[in-house]
């Protein structure tokens, strides 16, 4: 059943191989064309507006440029540590492991220039940085189980709601409601783990330039074990370099880890110098206390929480720039699915709705505790040097690793 | 044991041993960061000058515009200074040149609710390339609120030009001027700490006003809803006092009455009479307060440095005072204890 989803090798379905324009591509290609031009258009007005006009206009153009990354890579971090898993096959990780490594290097580039002398006692500014406490890899332990539950990471069920992906809306419906439950168990685990757990950032100890050694001398250890579950590759015959090659190299085949790994760290790199670290929990879980707020459904304060950098949630009563960034992607991987014929609305059947709808609570309430999901924790936390990155992204894959080996992912 | 398992394991020890050269020798060969001092020195180690009034500078010699700030970027004798709520703010782009002044850590002391201690500030401005005779021009968001508290320690530390930019950041980005996003450095200058003792006011000071031993004028800078006791502070706010209401005696000019809609600061003239249609005519020395102390400098700075008024900041402020036992304070909404 799991393999009706799109995206779950080694049934990775193809798209229909033609190298002639028929009409419905024409169609399709016309869609694309005009969201682009939308995307465009929204972002040359956004920017009019008095104040952070610029910045939520990048922020658009950056959740435009990410989702159509996540969608031609298939950049899910469910089904990129399901492929490990279950099908042994580590070629997908190296995705991950490549966005890390290029905006490890570009974090440390921008760090010297916002932050010169990491070894007083500051930490670089806006950076995801958090504490490293139980309660982290509790959260990061739910967080996998609700990705194994729901079928994919709330980064992923934003990229397939572009798809037309039925388990997508009571995925993000189950989120927020987690992230409701977050802020009622908040203080009590502040109090009792994270208030005085440690907030270890490398370059205190070691300098950017250690930092970045050590990064991708982990980096490097981790994908060099890893090449002996890489499977062989299939042979390519040779092609001629014209038009019809260079649109299904981008339009309609999967591409490459190692390329959608470097266009997200690329992309990872830009937001941080420009808007603010890549996150995508941000909007959702601040939409979530502004409501609960407004109906008296919050403690009266939530301890600390504000003074966290990380996809920290406010009352707001506006679209933030991550709500611009999160539209972007949403809108940029519904471009890219036209383009590839893989945008296939579906609708979800009961049961899987309400797996899908359980596995977004799990991950809401470990978006909420880690103070963010596997985009802000894990890639953004890890590019910046944060040991909470690590933490949140083992215990991450252990809870896949568990979901799997419960076969909770067969439920959906 | 397969030998590619063999190889990788090898592989593996042997970056992790590089690892572990690489870090030990970044540690041993790092610069220790310097110590920092846990407890402030409390005894000051600069002079205490008298007060000394000096005599009103025109408008133009307090508040730059833009205008005057883009020609003099150039001039060494004008060191520009950013003080942004927000964190990032700075580092994503600010004027060329300009210094970035942590209100969080580099304002305060640390350990007591308290100003920088003399020493550190001195080191501060130094590290900035502030000499004497330098002009401090101070900038930063939300309509320069930090920027002005930060003109004041300056003022209380000694400096003797110290400017804020009229309109604050947003005006500077308003008009597309130049932004930078590289951090400046400067030789040391030779500031050194003078401090005043007339600009800054304590508890005792503003309890001999309310007595009727001192006659001074008390500016609350709040809404009107704080000032009368209906509401403890604005939503959202942590910091609050335990009673509501404003000190007995004080009158209610809200900060941002002192600015245009653009954000820029009103006449000379407005101001004079913003002020005096509340009692505030520079006959008699002035206080402002607000709730933890930081707005109400933006309503110094136009009494002191604008109008030219003898006036001193508060800024133990409501959270101080609507805390403290045994104070009278003035409640128009009759609230005790947050009920009626």
């Amino acid at each position: 059943m799991s393999n009706a989803l799109p995206g779950s090798s080694p049934t990775d379905r193809a798209a229909p191989s033609k190298t002639e324009l028929t009409a419905a591509d024409v169609l399709r290609y016309g869609g694309a064309l005009l969201m682009v031009a939308a995307l465009l258009g929204g972002a040359y007005l956004l920017q009019a507006m008095p104040g952070r006009g610029s910045a939520a206009a990048l922020s658009l153009l950056i959740g435009a440029a990410l989702g159509v990354a996540f969608e031609r890579g298939r950049f899910c971090f469910f089904c990129i540590f399901r492929d490990f898993i279950e099908y042994r096959n580590a070629g997908p990780l190296s995705a991950i492991l490549m966005a890390l490594a290029v905006s490890g290097i570009g974090y440390a580039i921008v760090f010297g220039a916002f932050l010169p002398n990491p070894a007083g006692g500051r930490l670089a500014p806006d950076a995801h940085i958090g504490p490293v406490s139980p309660a982290l890899v509790a959260a990061g332990l739910m967080f996998g189980l609700g990705m194994a539950l729901s079928g994919a990471c709330i980064s992923g069920h934003l990229y397939r709601l572009g798809e037309g992906s039925g388990y997508a809306p009571p995925a993000l419906i189950g989120a927020l409601i987690g992230f409701g439950l977050g802020f009622r168990t908040w203080n009590w685990l502040y109090a009792m783990v994270i208030a005085d757990a440690p907030v270890v950032w490398l370059p205190h100890w070691v300098g950017y330039g250690g930092s970045l050694l050590l990064h991708l001398t982990v980096l490097g250890i981790l994908a060099l074990m890893l090449l002996r579950f890489v499977p062989p590759l299939p042979p390519r015959p040779a092609r001629q370099l014209d038009i019809t090659y260079l649109r299904e190299a981008l339009f309609r085949d999967r591409w490459n880890p190692l390329v959608t790994g470097a266009m997200v760290g690329i992309i990872s790199v830009v937001a941080y110098l420009r808007v603010e670290p890549l996150g995508v929990t941000a909007q959702l879980g601040s939409a979530t206390r502004t409501v609960m707020n407004w109906a008296g459904w919050l403690p009266d304060r939530l301890n600390g929480l504000d003074s966290f950098a990380g996809c920290a949630t406010q009352v707001v009563q506006t679209i933030t720039d991550n709500g611009w960034l999160i539209g972007g992607l949403v809108l940029g991987a519904f471009s890219a699915a036209l383009l590839a014929g893989r945008f296939q609305p579906a609708l979800p059947r009961a049961w899987g709705s309400v797996t899908a709808l359980l596995g977004g609570v799990l991950m809401g309430w470990g978006a909420m505790t880690a103070l963010g999901c596997t985009v802000g924790t894990l890639l953004s936390g890890i590019a910046a040097f944060a040991l909470s990155g690590w933490v949140f992204g083992a215990a991450v894959f252990v809870g896949v690793w568990l979901g799997i080996t419960l076969r909770l992912h067969r439920w959906v | 044991m397969d030998r590619t398992l063999l190889r990788t394991a090898g592989a593996a020890v042997a970056g992790a041993l590089v690892t572990l050269i690489i870090v030990a020798i970044t540690f041993s060969t790092r610069p220790q960061p310097e110590a920092t001092p846990t407890v402030a020195p409390t005894a000051p180690a600069a002079p205490v000058v008298a007060p000394s009034p000096r005599e009103p500078r025109k408008f133009e010699d307090v508040v730059v515009s833009t205008e005057w700030l883009a020609q003099n970027l150039d001039n060494p004798k004008v060191r520009v200074i950013e003080v942004s709520v927000a964190p990032g703010v700075y580092e994503r782009g600010h004027i060329p040149g300009a210094v970035n002044f942590v209100w969080t850590t580099d304002f305060v002391d640390t350990v007591s609710r308290n100003i920088i201690a003399p020493e550190r500030f001195q080191e501060l401005a130094r590290a900035a390339g502030i000499d004497n005779d330098t002009t401090i021009v101070l900038y930063g968001d939300n309509n320069n609120w930090f920027a002005a508290w930060g003109a004041w320690v300056f003022r209380q530390y000694g400096a003797e030009d110290v400017r804020l930019l009229d309109g604050s950041r947003s005006k500077w980005e308003a008009e597309n001027r130049e932004l930078s996003t590289r951090a400046p450095t400067y030789p040391p200058g030779n500031f050194t700490v003078r401090q005043r003792s007339d600009l800054r006011v304590f508890l005792p000071d503003v309890l001999k006003v309310v007595r009727g031993e001192d006659n001074r004028v008390l500016v609350d800078i709040r809404s009107p809803d704080e000032f009368s006791g209906k509401i403890f502070a604005p939503e959202g706010f942590q910091e609050l006092a335990v009673r509501a209401g404003h000190i007995p005696g004080a009158v209610n000019v809200p900060w941002k009455q002192a600015l245009r809609d653009d954000g820029t600061f009103k006449s000379v003239e407005e101001l004079r009479k913003l002020y005096a249609d509340a009692g505030v005519d520079g006959s008699k020395p002035v206080i402002t307060y607000c709730r933890i102390g930081e707005r109400a400098s933006h309503t110094w700075f136009v009494l002191s440095e604008i109008l030219g008024y003898q006036a001193a900041l508060y800024d133990g402020s409501w959270t101080e005072y609507g805390n403290s036992v045994g104070v009278p304070i003035a409640n128009p909404a009759g609230t005790i204890w947050g009920v009626k």
